[in-house]
């Protein structure tokens, strides 16, 4: 099931993509997931979760424009795709369905109090 | 303002380690980014803080989905391509064809010499392994301290050693004692057969594996008065191998053939063509025998072999043999005995213990082949490197083109090191050839080799020549593909020249330097060893050694043959002695003064009345010995009087001294003379007569006229009284060269390696001096059309060559000196003197012929004609 399988890392970074809209490149989905998600990542990891995201077809890439600050060398911009929109919609319809299962007792424990 | 100019770039170094990893694919955008992130954390935290980041970023982009993608295109079928390899390499090999010769017969030399090592050193490691036990089996040596005297290490151990641990041992489960004295002449049908070989326990083929041809294996040698005898010695005395059965006679003793053994390989540490059962000791005791079998210091030539059982170990075995030694120790004076315990596969080679059974080669000398030889090899390789990069802006454009149609830098080094190994393989045909020429002279290099190697070629070796073939190929080409490999295309196809680096010309240098450095340094050890040999062989001994010819006696009455041989015309005077002198062979004892308090170690030796005359000894004081005269007549050198202070001379005839238990009578002084080698220092000297002793040598003095006639009717002689014996002779001057064989096979390795590192590096300055030439022609043409003379520009050329050759020999001269002195004067006493020109004067030769071979080159560039070389293009 390599194929379609949605890691729990890569369902951030998709997440995180989405929210910066066209703005997506690796210096801000690494500042985004540290600033956000508060974990602290390499640039080399996050590299391997993109080119697996892209091979199962959930994002794509193109080159954007060059800049001094990077030794004037482009940007690759993300975007996802709708079979990655999908995939998102799948997790996170199992992960509504198994809260919904748990009883809210065990969920706030303190709740009847 | 960009953050750019602001902060210092990221640490170069690292983003060069990330671009060489970094899959290229993916290099903009990752670089980019950790470029983008690391100016941001600049101005956030601090140029410091920044680049560790940084370098932390990229340690952590070592990861399989950014690193570069390895295998790409490998799986493709490149057959068409790797003909295309082996055509342009025939090619090339076959457009320059000095070059190309000058490669392959160069590594062909050299690698001749590497067969011999790798032939040698196999067969030597191949000794002993045929046993079924060979792990298992031990041989029990012993450490003798003669207390207060010396401590030496021997292969032997005393033959009650082995019959302790028979009844006794409990980690041995099989003990085989070997007497190593089963020598002489073996009897049948009144025909002598000499033999050697050794008494053994009736386990010996239980432990060693040497199959029988017939025979019981179980009852081979469990009598006394049994022999097993070799395949090869049943044919030469019955022309049969199924002689089980038959008997030989040995010193008055009948032995039964019990199993004919099949030849032992060569390859084993234990050798002979008869064993004997050593049963025989017990059944027909004599006091020599007893003391053998009993005898806890009787330990010179008896050897124990034990298998250690499974379930024991080296230490509880080493504690058991301690114990035995502790407890026979206990009994004895003077000495302790140490044993050991050394491995069947280690006993070949040696680290030179005495006694071995049969001789063992040391260690040491293997090493010395080895080095030797890779020093040669290392040396050849160098000539192919230099030449190939010297020609390499020849192939630059090949190189370009390639490179332009999508050639790998992989696959260029892949086509340039094909090209080396098939110049390898080229030459390792010619080096089998020159291998099997040089073989014979090898084996004969000395006693050593002589006695145990045979350098057969077996599969395995064939196997190893290939692998080595490769290596040498690889080894050679690495580098010249290296260098091709990087050429940069825009380089090459704008036509600016790849010479531009000075780095390889140094290279080259220093390559040239090195071989030349190993040619001279060779030559003059090979040169000091020759002189030294020379001295030594025409050393003043102090006597005459010149037309005399010493004839082995071994115990035959002298008088019969010295009046046979008085009959001979061309024999001028005879004499006998017990053992030769100058030949290596030394007797020394204590001798004192009458008192018996002074006393000082006497080199010695048995001589009859005409001795002194016949080697022209000078007698400054006294007399001779005479046949009327006392029994104990002496006649010592000056030395021994001062040492036992006896005055001068005359005052010392008629004086005695003691010798062993007796007194001996001086009646004559002789001049000091060199009894022993130029190993040795002189100490003082006595002859003593003792008139009931066996000679061992005859000095038959030729008057000079028909040598080779008045020795065939010596033997003739020899012959009639002995018709049974072989007839042992040789000139005195032949047993004195004999002496000397270490120093003169040492001449033989130093000679052929100097032969092999000189014509090496003398075909790689041929190559060099070639190409610098003509790659300086046009230069060399304009400056002549400008005026320089011939004398100019032939110093002009050589003048770069001629430093490397004076810096090489100032290298090479103490190396050399150093080696000498090391290698061949280790113990000699008696030495050349090395003076300035004995070492220069070497050095001058080589470099003289080094320069003719680049003068050949560079003076024919100097004379060709201008209009010749300009008209080029």
């Amino acid at each position: 099931m390599k194929g379609s399988h949605l890691g729990e890392f890569q369902e951030v970074v998709l997440l995180v993509i989405l929210s910066l809209d066209d703005n997506a490149y690796g210096v801000t989905i690494k500042q985004e997931i540290a600033e956000k998600v508060n974990r602290s990542i390499s640039r080399g990891a996050l590299h391997t979760a993109l080119t697996r995201l892209e091979e199962k077809g959930f994002i794509t890439s193109e080159q954007g424009e060059s800049h001094p600050d990077r030794g004037g060398r482009k940007k690759r911009y993300y975007t996802v795709t709708n079979k990655g929109v999908a995939a998102l919609h799948d997790a996170k319809s199992i992960r509504d369905q198994l809260w919904n299962q748990i009883p809210r007792l065990k969920l706030y424990p303190g709740y009847d109090k | 303002m960009s953050k750019v100019e602001l902060f210092p770039a990221p640490p170069k170094r690292w983003t060069r380690f990330f671009e060489w990893f970094c899959n290229e694919v993916y290099f903009e955008e990752l670089q980019g980014d950790l470029e983008e992130r690391y100016f941001r954390n600049c101005g956030r935290f601090g140029v410091r803080k920044s680049k560790a980041i940084y370098r932390k970023e990229i340690l952590r982009m070592f990861r399989p989905s950014v690193i570069k993608k390895i295998k790409t295109q490998y799986q493709l079928n490149n057959s068409a391509m790797y003909k295309n390899y082996l055509m342009v390499a025939f090619r090339n090999l076959s457009r320059n064809k000095l070059f190309s010769s000058i490669n392959i017969v160069g590594l062909a030399v050299s690698m001749a010499v590497g067969l011999l090592a790798i032939t040698f050193v196999s067969e030597i490691h191949s000794y002993d392994q045929f046993h079924d036990f060979k792990s298992d089996i031990y041989r029990i040596n012993n450490l003798r301290i003669n207390i207060g005297r010396s401590t030496t290490d021997y292969a032997t151990t005393s033959l009650l050693m082995g019959r302790r641990l028979q009844e006794e041992s409990t980690n041995f489960d099989m003990i085989v004692p070997i007497f190593n004295g089963f020598n002489g002449d073996l009897i049948h049908d009144e025909k002598h057969f000499q033999i050697k070989g050794q008494y053994a326990g009736e386990d010996f083929l239980n432990l060693f594996t040497f199959p029988l041809l017939s025979g019981n294996p179980e009852l081979a040698l469990s009598e006394p008065f049994t022999v097993l005898i070799t395949e090869e010695l049943a044919i030469k005395i019955f022309n049969a191998t199924d002689v089980v059965g038959e008997v030989l006679e040995k010193n008055e003793e009948l032995y039964t053939i019990t199993g004919v053994l099949k030849n032992p390989p060569l390859t084993s540490h234990i050798k002979f063509d008869a064993i004997a059962s050593l049963k025989t000791f017990e059944a027909k005791p004599s006091p020599r025998r007893t003391r053998i079998l009993n005898d806890w210091g009787t330990m010179w030539s008896s050897y124990v072999y034990g298998r250690l059982s499974k379930n024991s170990n080296l230490q509880r075995a080493q504690e058991e043999l301690d114990r035995i030694a502790q407890e026979e120790n206990a009994k004895v004076e003077h000495f302790r005995i140490e044993p050991h315990m050394e491995s069947l596969t280690d006993i070949f080679p040696g680290d030179g213990k005495n006694n071995q059974m049969s001789i063992v080669m040391p260690k040491r000398s293997i090493n010395q082949v080895v080095i030797l030889a890779l020093i040669v090899l290392f040396s050849a390789c160098f000539n192919y490197t230099n030449l190939s990069i010297a020609r390499s802006l020849r192939r630059a454009k090949e190189v370009g083109v390639r490179k332009v149609v999508g050639a790998k830098k992989a696959q260029l080094y892949f086509q340039f090191i094909l090209e080396a190994i098939l110049v390898s393989v080229l030459a390792l045909v010619i080096a089998f050839f020159l291998f099997k020429l040089i073989r014979p002279g090898f084996i004969e290099l000395n006693s050593y080799t002589l006695s145990t190697t045979t350098l057969e070629l077996t599969p395995k070796i064939y196997l190893y020549f290939s692998i080595f073939a490769l290596l040498i190929g690889f080894l050679a080409g690495t580098l010249p593909a290296l260098l091709m490999s990087k050429i940069k295309t825009i380089h090459v196809l704008k036509g600016i020249s790849g010479r531009s680096s000075s780095k390889g010309f140094n290279l080259r240098r220093v390559i040239v330097g090195l071989q030349f450095t190993l040619s001279v340094g060779f030559v003059i050890l090979v040169g000091l060893a020759q002189k030294q040999y020379k001295y030594a062989l025409n050393f003043d001994l102090g006597y005459t050694t010149d037309n005399i010819v010493n004839i082995y006696l071994d115990g035959r009455d002298p008088s019969l043959l010295s009046t046979e041989l008085k009959k001979i015309p061309g024999v001028e005077s005879l004499s006998t002695i017990y053992f030769l002198h100058s030949t290596g062979t030394l007797n020394s004892d204590y001798v004192s003064n009458i008192q018996g308090t002074d006393s000082v170690i006497t080199y010695n030796n048995y001589i009859d009345y005409d001795y002194l005359d016949n080697m022209n000894h000078k007698i400054i004081a006294g007399q001779n010995f005479t046949a009327d005269g006392p029994a104990n007549q002496a006649i010592v050198t000056e030395s021994l009087l001062q040492k036992l202070s006896l005055g001068n001379p005359a005052e010392a005839i008629g004086k005695e001294f003691k010798f062993y238990n007796q007194n001996r009578l001086i009646v004559g002084v002789v001049e000091n003379f060199h009894y022993g080698t130029i190993f040795n220092t002189l100490q003082p000297y006595a002859f003593i007569l003792d008139r009931d002793r066996e000679m061992y040598y005859m000095n038959v003095k030729l008057n000079g006229n028909d040598i080779l006639g008045t020795m065939d009717k010596i033997e003739k002689a020899w012959t009639q009284l002995y018709p049974e014996e072989e007839f042992y002779a040789t000139f005195y001057s032949d047993a004195i060269e004999r002496t000397y064989s270490g120093i003169s096979s040492s001449i033989k390795t130093f000679g052929l390696l100097a032969f092999v590192a000189i014509s090496i590096s003398l075909l790689g300055l041929l190559g060099i001096a070639v190409y610098t030439t003509q790659s300086r022609i046009k230069e060399i043409t304009i400056r002549k059309v400008l005026g320089a003379s011939l004398n100019n520009l032939v110093l002009l050329l050589s003048k770069n060559f001629l430093i490397i050759f004076l810096i090489s020999s100032v290298v090479a001269i103490p190396l050399a000196y150093s080696l000498f002195k090391s290698l061949v004067l280790r113990n000699i006493e008696y030495r050349i003197s090395v003076g300035f020109w004995e070492l220069a004067g070497e050095a001058l030769i080589i470099i003289i012929i080094a320069l003719l071979t680049i003068g050949s080159q560079t003076f024919r560039a100097a004379k060709s004609s201008p209009a010749v070389n300009l008209r080029d293009e």
